[in-house]
């Protein structure tokens, strides 16, 4: 059925049980994925799917409901999941539906020569990749894993107060991680690519990268436990800000659940740090004209030279605090309701070359992985524990591989002790945000080892 | 859910250019979330999700498709578009489904989508109630309510067709506690595969209590030790301890390929005598108990070490090809948006001889653990960590101080051979596991168990 005359008969209905203002989320698109082992391809997925979401203003309150069987029949179920969900909203705070904003920047996140690549021509990427592996070092005894997907999403936004927005988007990603073994020591080695140019996916610098990083381990023990001077690496960087954006979030700020509550303009962190929300970004993988809520997306620092610039705000939130929205309502999916979160998400880069940093100290520690970041952090507190590989630095030099450690600290604290920030900017596979950071250099925190 | 005859289609499709198995998984499931922030409903959610998965083999290859759309059409073209990624010739199967019962063993005795919403809302609040009124130092208190009702249907071209329901409902209470401009935070998650009788039965002010219990005496503890110590590990979710450092790697999907350390290892001594280890998905009303696995095989309960010993692994229909090694009725996934593979149910270490009180008093000096957090591990190295949630110092053997944000580290045998002490208390906790085949829910569980010596990450100097 056309979506337009759908959401027509959902309005109607709707109108019809007493909703007031209603809108409707729609998401569909399809997938492929594409994984070797040993030389045959051994796993092939695709996809086909969608889903709408509807949410309106029910006496006063905002109601939810969604479906996977996007057509007239389940009509009946969301008007009537809506007015449900409805009625047991007790919370105050005003949830809206927008009429639009004045203006929208365009972004393109659409490239149509993806959509033209042969599928052999992607076997045969995958298939080179493990190939290029197994070639560099007799060490690398298995591809664990060895993928390649490309999919394409579309998402419409129509309500009842005249807003209807479109957009589309594609994007292509690969990844491999690679096990070596030199007698019983078994180290394992990740790199990936994201983007919607196929072109610029070289498999032998992917199998490099990861190839690099397994034998790099190789040899590894533990390091004696004390307070050392960090370096952490753009990605376990990018890795542990993509734990703590929550952190930055209106909702959390006015629920109490974030320790930046009433830091607004306060200094929070280094003056090396700056903390930017870029939804326009170029080649940004959460670039976007619209947030969530149909509201037009903007650029901000939410940390400036160590200063608390904004909170990341909805409509709700930023009509709490008597602010203008930042443009960050996100909708994960169609299943969630209205959240926050940021886009393009990065610490801006330094003016010291990782090699600069690494030359810097006399006695500390790289970490180049952090593990069990779901677990091993907890966002209220800023407290982390976490379990890390990375290299000993002895006199400005990488001097051997470490592993079975941890490594411990506080968030909040540690943004403060940043020293150094690195000119390595890079970003961490996308997920409801897109995360990057440079190379940290960082005081001291705790390791925990022999 | 689909009539015989289009089932029979869309399998003889998927086999048509030579295939030499394929199957087909319907899924029809309703959920229902409701979070309460500071005692107000914030926002709830409900909806359908509806899907259909068709899955075919070729030797050890695999194709997966999936579609929301359920009509005649789609799905054939669906199945021909899969059965493209395979160069043969049709196999000329005949396919004669016979439909058959599925053994419940998880009785539901009230369908939630059945019970008001307001109702639900009542629990919750009492849950708030309870939690936030603890202790002065509770500032805030957030309740997650979940239920679902999942209808599946699995069908494959070795005749196989089953329908099962699964009904899951489960509460999660954060609860944080602030002073000095600190905050910790407390969790609690019950969670069965029972329908709202669950909540009619279960002891709400208990849960609501721990979780604020946990985030006050976490405020007030110094910071954990580190380095290597004996470490006691209570029961129930402190069973993830054997769920990262172990479980996953007797999964066939590291298993079949070699990948996993325990490859190649049955019959030799994995872990410490004392330890015998089960994964068993057949235990009824628990969280991680099914009645079929997702390929349609009945669960079992599954030895994976005896004394020490491996045993077993888990292994669905793909590995099993690999592997020449029978199924066990452990093949999972999250939705019809994920081929299924081998996973954990209800995994445990069965209990042993000493008391808990009795492993207390023998430890001099170390880390108590009272409750853990999660975890994840790198099969291939097996490497883990995981969290400890509430932690005490032990001295003299006694339980003394509580300390906070300790991480546990180390290598999957190294650590299931350091096991020295197993309790007798045996208990089961209520977790979401992550894997290649989505997030699902299972069990983890454990008595009281002592390892001798295991790294702890803390942010202060030694016991």
């Amino acid at each position: 059925m056309d979506m337009k005359v759908m959401i027509d008969k959902l309005f109607a209905e709707g109108k019809k049980q007493g909703i007031e203002d209603m809108e409707v989320y729609y998401g569909g698109g399809n997938s492929l994925t594409l994984k070797v082992f040993e030389k045959e391809l051994d796993g092939y997925s695709l996809s086909e799917s969608e889903g709408l979401s509807f949410r309106g203003v029910y006496n006063g309150k905002m109601g939810y409901s969604y479906t996977e069987k996007v057509d007239e029949t389940s009509i009946e179920l969301l008007v009537k999941g809506a007015i449900e969900n409805a009625q047991v909203i007790d919370s105050e705070d005003e949830e809206l539906i927008f009429e639009g904003s004045k203006e929208y920047q365009e972004v393109n996140n659409f490239n149509a020569l993806l959509a033209d690549v042969k599928e052999t021509d992607k076997i045969k990427f995958v298939k080179e990749l493990e190939a290029e592996c197994f070639k560099i070092d007799d060490r690398i005894t298995s591809v664990e894993t060895c993928v390649y997907g490309d999919g394409y999403g579309e998402t419409i936004m129509s309500n009842t107060k005249g807003l209807y927005l479109q957009e589309k988007s594609n994007i292509a990603y690969t990844y491999v991680v690679v096990v070596a073994k030199e007698s019983d020591d078994i180290k394992t080695g990740f790199a990936y690519r994201t983007g919607n140019d196929f072109n610029k996916f070289n498999p032998k610098e992917l199998a490099e990268e990861a190839v690099k990083e397994a034998l790099s381990q190789l040899g590894a023990s533990s390091i004696k436990s004390g307070d050392y001077t960090i370096v952490l690496r753009n990605n376990a960087s990018a890795d542990m800000l993509d734990s703590f954006t929550g952190i930055f979030s209106a909702e959390n700020v006015q629920k109490d659940l974030s320790l930046l509550k009433g830091k607004l303009n306060e200094n929070i962190g280094s003056d090396k740090f700056t903390l930017i929300d870029d939804p326009f970004m170029a080649g940004g993988l959460s670039s976007k004209s619209f947030d969530g809520e149909g509201v037009a997306c903007k650029y901000k620092k939410v940390i400036d030279k160590g200063v608390l610039k904004t909170y990341l705000h909805n409509l709700k939130t930023a009509k709490k605090d008597g602010v203008e929205t930042t443009g960050n309502a996100s909708k994960s999916s169609y299943k969630s309701p209205i959240d926050i979160s940021p886009s393009n998400f990065y610490i801006e880069k330094g003016d010291k070359s990782f090699e600069e940093i690494i030359s810097s100290i006399d006695k500390g520690v790289l970490i180049t992985e952090l593990q069990g970041l779901h677990s091993g952090l907890n966002t209220i507190s800023g407290d982390f524990s976490l379990a890390a590989l990375g290299f000993e630095i002895e006199n400005g030099k990488i001097k051997r591989p470490v592993e079975q450690i941890t490594v411990a600290g506080n968030y909040f604290e540690m943004i403060k002790n940043i020293e150094e920030v690195g000119t390595d900017l890079k970003f961490g596979l996308p997920g409801d945000a897109y995360i990057g950071s440079p190379s940290l250099k960082i005081k001291k925190l705790s390791i925990s080892g022999e | 859910m689909l009539n015989k005859q289009l089932i029979e289609d869309t399998l003889t499709a998927a086999l048509s250019t030579g295939g030499d198995f394929a199957e087909i998984y319907v899924e029809d499931r309703t959920n229902t979330g409701i979070v309460m922030i500071g005692g107000k409903v914030e926002s709830t959610m409900s909806g359908r999700d509806y899907g259909i998965g068709i899955r075919i083999f070729k030797g050890f290859n695999s194709i997966y498709a999936y579609t929301n759309k359920s009509d005649r059409d789609t799905l054939i073209a669906t199945a021909k578009k899969a059965a493209a990624a395979i160069e043969g010739n049709n196999g000329n199967l005949s396919i004669n489904l016979i439909k058959a019962d599925v053994k419940n063993i998880n009785m539901i005795e009230i369908d939630p989508d059945t019970v008001e919403k307001t109702k639900k809302v009542q629990l919750m609040r009492q849950a708030y109630n309870t939690a936030f009124n603890y202790d002065e130092l509770i500032t805030q208190v957030t309740v997650n309510y979940t239920d679902y009702n999942q209808n599946i249907m699995v069908a494959n071209s070795e005749g196989l067709w089953k329908e099962d329901k699964r009904v899951r409902s489960r509460m999660g209470i954060s609860a944080i506690a602030s002073k000095n401009g600190e905050m910790q935070s407390g969790f609690f998650g019950p969670g069965a595969s029972k329908g709202y009788e669950f909540f009619e039965n279960l002891d709400i002010d208990y849960y609501a209590k721990e979780a604020s219990r946990i985030a006050v005496t976490m405020v007030n503890a110094k910071y954990s030790p580190s380095g290597r110590m004996p470490v006691i590990i209570d029961n129930g979710f402190g069973g993830v301890i054997f769920h990262e450092a172990c479980g996953h790697g007797l999964e066939a999907t590291s298993v079949a390929k070699g990948l996993s350390v325990y490859s190649d290892k049955i019959g030799q001594k994995v872990a410490s005598n004392l330890v015998t280890a089960i994964d068993d998905g057949t235990i009824p009303n628990e969280w991680g108990s099914i009645n079929i696995d997702d390929e349609g095989t009945a669960s079992q309960r599954n030895v994976l070490i005896e004394n020490g010993i491996l045993k077993g692994y888990m292994i669905d229909k793909l590995n099993a090809r690999r592997m020449k090694m029978d199924i066990t009725g452990s093949s999972r996934r999250q939705s019809y948006r994920y081929a299924p593979t081998s996973r954990m149910t209800n995994t445990f270490i069965d209990n042993g001889k000493s008391t808990p009180e009795e492993i207390i008093a023998n430890t001099e000096k170390g880390l108590y653990a009272k409750y853990m957090g999660g975890g994840s591990v790198n099969p291939s190295t097996g490497e883990f960590n995981f969290a400890v949630m509430e932690g005490y110092i032990i001295e003299n053997g006694k339980i003394k101080e509580p300390v906070r944000g300790g991480t546990l580290i180390g290598k999957g045998m190294d650590v299931l051979n350091k096991i020295d002490m197993v309790g007798n208390n045996l208990l089961q906790g209520q977790g979401m596991c992550g894997s290649v085949s989505g997030s699902v829910p299972t069990n983890v569980g454990q008595p009281m168990i002592r390892v001798s010596e295991i790294t702890v990450g803390g942010r202060e100097g030694e016991v």
